[in-house]
Order: C-alpha cells, then structure tokens, then sequence
C-alpha cells in the first residue's frame, strides 16, 4: 500500500471497499446530519441514525437531505439512545460509534461503562489526530489532542502505539516517532525527558515495535531536516517524522489549534483505546474535517 | 598506545618522565614493599610520610635501602596524613596512597574541607580496572567500594571517571555498559530507567567521549555471543570497555568473582580527588599493589 499522504487522498483510499456502519447517537443536529450525509453519499459510510425520528425527519428536509439513506432508530432519550448506539457496536451491528447532539460527558459515559462500554478494562483512552499541512509533505500523527492532560509513562506508551498503528493504517510502515520535548537534552528535573529516554530504549530493545522512535526531539528537530543539520544532532528522526508524541495536552492542543489556524492545517481526529473507533466532533470543526474524520474512523475499522 | 594488559602500564610507565607518589603513613612493611618494587621497576618516585625511624628499621628488616625513598619526618598519624596533602597541594606529588593509616583518617583528610582534596561539589568514587585472561580488553569497572547506592548525578560522575581512565589506557572512545539484570527497559527497575537515562544523554553528548548503552545485562555488555543471540544492535553489547554498576553490592561481588574465582589481577584507585588516591588494603596481593600504584601513576 502507497502511504496516504494527504487527507483527500484518504477518502479515495475507501473507494472499492464496504461501506463502515456508523451508529450516531442522538443524530439530530444539521452539523452531524450534513456530515453523515456527505460520508454516505461518497460511498464509504452506511449510518444508522439513533435519536428522535421526528426530529431527524425534519432537520433533513431542512437541509434537503433525503432521510431514505439512513436507519433510523427512534429514541428520545439522549442517554438511552448512547446506551442502545454503543451496544450496537458491541454487538457487532454497527463498526463505528459516532457523536451528535449529546453531551460528551453522557456519551462517554455510555462508551466507558464498565460492563456494557467500549474500552477494554485497563485500556488506556487517548486521541491521535491525523494533521495535513500544506507545508509538510506528509501527514502528521499527533497525540493527544483532547484526552489525557498529563501523560504519565505508561500512557505515553500507550499513546505512543495508538498513533504508530494510526500511521500503519496510512501505509506509513515504519513510522518515524518524535517525543516532542522543548530540548532534545534529557533532563533528570523534567519527568518528561526522563520517560523519553525510557521509550527510546524500549523501542531499541524491541519492546515498542514497527517503529523508530528518538525524544526528547523539539518539533525543529522532529519537522525541520535543516534543523538538524544545524544543530548537528544524531537522531534517526532526522527532521522526517511521521508521529509526535506530546509531554502535555496543552502542548498537543496548542500545536494544532495554531497549525488550523495559521498554517491551513486540516485535521481528522479519533478516540483510541476503544474496541471500535469512536468519532467525537466538535461542532467547530470545519465541515472537510468532520468528512475527514467520519473517513478515518472507517480506514480504521479496516480489519 | 592500547594498553590490554595491567603490566603494560607498568612496561609503558618506565619510558615516560617519572611521577611522584605520596605515602601516608608509609612505615609498614607492605607499603615499603610495594612502593620500592616500584621505584626499582623504575616507573615512579616515592615520598614516605611517617615516622622516620620506624621506615627506616623495616626498611632494615625488609634489606631495602631507605635512600631510594624521599622520607618525610612526621611521626603522629593524622599529621602526617595533612603533610602528605599539603605536600600535594604544593604539587610535590601526583598521586597520594594509604599507609598505615586507617582508612577513616585517610579519607578524613582527603575530604578536609580546608587543605583536603576534593574539590566542592566533586564526587568521589572508585574505578577498578579487571584484566581477565579470558578477555581481549581490560574492563574498566565502578563503583565497587565506595558509593553504595548511586543517584543518577552519582551515576553520570562514575561514568565520567570510568570513561576517563578507559581514554588514558589508549581506548579512543571507550564503549559503557549501564549495567542491569536485564537489557529491557524495565520502568519498574530503577538500574533500568537510570540506564535509559544514561544512555540517551551519551547519544546527546551530555556525557561525552564514550558510546553509552544500557540496560545492558553483564552477559550481552561483554559476550558478543550473547549479544548476537539475544539479537542486540549497536556497538556496546557484546564489546563494553566500561562497566557501571546500579549499586555497590553488584560491583563488589562482581569484582571479586574476577580475583578470586577468575584468576584476575586487578588495579584500582579513588578518582573524584585532585591526583589518584590509592586506597589499598592490606589483603591485596601483590600484584594488585603493584598495578594500583602504576593505574595512579599513569592516570596522574
């Protein structure tokens, strides 16, 4: 498989395969109907809308979408609809689980219940982001965007695994990971530093595998080929990274916020650490992202 | 010039300009044995601090001439341990070695915040250099003797000394082990994330000179064997010059497994001072005595 480098070419790499059956829990808002809609008219998404079906019906037809092409379960009840959407994907009769008009603390709620959820028990949640610059010639997997705010070293592994097989499912087969630091000097009074070294070894010992990982990397060292030249720094990143592995969330969040912002960024974003991919949106986000990230989240219910 | 052999250094030492040692204490028949084959190998000069007729009545026991030594009068313990050090201090000696004196006052005035030598802030700590007759290259091994539980920044001055004396016995960019039970990067295991630690800051240069892996287990550090079986990458496993050891315990036994089971002369001497410190005990052998005197010399 050719490595999919930008996010269009993400939505023709699903051309020719089945369509993903995405349950939508409380799918009654025009942001998360326009979305869907788009995804199934391309062909890649077949969605199963649960909410109130006389308010689905009628934000359709104020949108001029034929509700026809969706399911349509009828509850009224946002928890219970969660409940129903996330035993959907459970049981195997939906392959993605996809928000709308519920609160995110009742819909994760739904997702992280300890019998019924999605997230095996001891499982790390996290969220990898896959971002196109115009100005990097590939995509960018970075982790977290949304979930964890203080990584500690176990769920910096975690993370760190979730973006690799993120960028496996690309066709980027031995993904360059960057732990993204402020210095690329190990530091014993910043912790970060110090957990660095330890998944640089673990990946050196076999222990984190199809991958190259070297931090603490700043994001010149980590992006930037000229940079290391520069500063004459010997690292198997060599300016060429695939992943970046943030020390915070602030940090991560900041990065694509300014990137969105100021660089033309575009962005598809998925929860990890659940059984089936998990689409949480927010309703600022572009109308291409959230068609990026219904896309993503069926590459990755690709066996 | 690649030293592999102990008694290369003493070969190396007889063609360079002499060096002077300083004895406290210097008035037992094992020092004033082992400081005159020295000087009659012709690989150093030898100041005796101590009581000067004791030193020369086990001279006259031992039918050594006491003129081949510089003998410094001072009769009382503790003083002669601080004349030695002022006479290093004037930079009348390049290395500094324990008599008879007990090893508390020797370190005490070692360590003497006023006239001692170690600087403020310096670390003292002991390297060992192993000759095996199984191996092709001296290990230069620490700390066996003095840090029992090294932090890291204990750790990163070992590392330091170790890759130091590694350079001075001809070794261009020596390679360190951090040694640990196992070569994975075991978070759970402190040797582990200290060696992870350790080994990234060699790749940064935060430590310098020296190509730094570790965890690395004492099997797959110095048996290429090992480290082909276990599949290990990179220039340490299998070739280690330096050992360093996560606590004292696994040094200790380990240096002593190589003299007494593995037929291994060794040298050793405290770095961390101003010159070389020997601090010999009276159960080494002779050879030992010897070789620490020439490591001191060399490294002074």
């Amino acid at each position: 498989m050719q490595p999919i480098k930008k996010l269009d070419q993400l939505i023709k790499s699903l051309e020719g395969k089945s369509p993903k059956k995405i349950a939508v829990t409380f799918a009654q808002d025009p942001n998360t109907i326009g979305a869907i809609s788009k995804a199934v008219d391309l062909g890649f998404a077949q969605a199963i809308m649960i909410g109130d079906k006389e308010i689905i019906i009628k934000e359709c037809k104020k949108l001029g979408v034929d509700y026809q092409k969706f399911e349509i379960i009828d509850e009224k009840n946002d928890v219970k609809a969660a409940a129903l959407s996330v035993e959907m994907v459970r049981n195997g009769d939906a392959d993605v689980l996809m928000k709308g008009l519920i609160g995110t603390d009742k819909f994760l709620k739904a997702v992280l219940n300890k019998e019924k959820g999605l997230l095996p028990p001891k499982a790390v949640m996290s969220y990898v982001c896959a971002l196109d610059i115009p100005k990097y010639d590939k995509l960018l997997f970075i982790t977290d965007t949304a979930v964890i705010p203080f990584p500690d070293l176990k769920q910096k592994i975690a993370m760190t695994k979730y973006a690799v097989n993120m960028a496996h499912k690309f066709g980027v087969e031995n993904p360059k990971v960057a732990l993204v630091s402020c210095t690329e000097k190990v530091n014993p009074a910043i912790q970060n530093t110090v957990n660095d070294a330890i998944i640089c070894k673990m990946n050196q010992r076999g222990q984190i595998k199809n991958c190259v990982i070297d931090g603490p990397l700043d994001i010149f060292l980590a992006c930037d080929k000229e940079a290391v030249k520069i500063k004459g720094v010997q690292t198997p990143i060599n300016g060429e990274a695939d992943v970046l592995v943030f020390p915070t969330l602030e940090a991560c969040n900041t990065f694509y916020k300014g990137l969105m912002l100021f660089g033309g960024g575009e962005l598809a974003g998925l929860i990890q650490g659940t059984i089936k991919p998990v689409v949480v949106m927010s309703r600022s986000e572009s109308e291409k992202s959230k068609l990026y990230c219904i896309a993503l989240s069926c590459l990755m219910a690709e066996d | 010039m690649l030293i592999t052999k102990l008694e290369q250094i003493v070969e190396m030492l007889k063609n360079k300009p002499k060096k002077r040692l300083v004895v406290v204490y210097g008035q037992d028949s094992h020092s004033i044995g082992s400081t005159s084959k020295a000087i009659d190998l012709g690989i150093v000069d030898v100041t005796l601090v101590g009581d000067e007729k004791k030193i020369k009545k086990v001279c006259n026991e031992m039918n050594i001439d006491p003129n081949k030594f510089t003998i410094v009068n001072e009769p009382e313990e503790i003083k002669s341990g601080l004349k030695a050090v002022q006479l290093i201090n004037e930079g009348k000696g390049n290395a500094i070695m324990k008599g008879i004196i007990s090893t508390d006052n020797y370190m005490r005035v070692l360590l003497n915040k006023e006239v001692g030598l170690v600087p403020k802030g310096s670390i003292l700590s002991h390297i060992t250099v192993v000759e095996n007759p199984n191996m092709d290259r001296l290990l230069v091994v620490g700390d066996v003797a003095i840090i029992p539980y090294p932090d890291l920044k204990q750790k990163i001055a070992i590392a330091n000394y170790l890759i130091n004396a590694t350079i001075k016995l001809g070794v261009e960019k020596p390679k360190l082990a951090v040694i640990a039970a196992t070569e994975k990067a075991n978070p759970k295991m402190p040797a582990c994330v200290d060696a992870s630690i350790l080994s990234k800051m060699g790749d940064r240069g935060q430590i310098k000179n020296a190509i730094i892996d570790g965890p690395l287990a004492l099997d797959v550090a110095i048996d290429k064997e090992s480290a082909e079986i276990k599949g290990l990458k990179g220039e340490v496993p299998g070739n280690a010059d330096c050992l360093l050891f996560p606590n004292i315990e696994a040094g200790n036994v380990f240096y002593k497994s190589m003299t007494k089971l593995a037929n291994s002369p060794l040298a050793a001497i405290v770095a961390g001072a101003k010159v070389p410190a020997i601090l010999s005990s009276r159960g080494d052998s002779e050879e030992t005595k010897l070789y620490s005197i020439a490591l001191a010399t060399l490294l002074g």
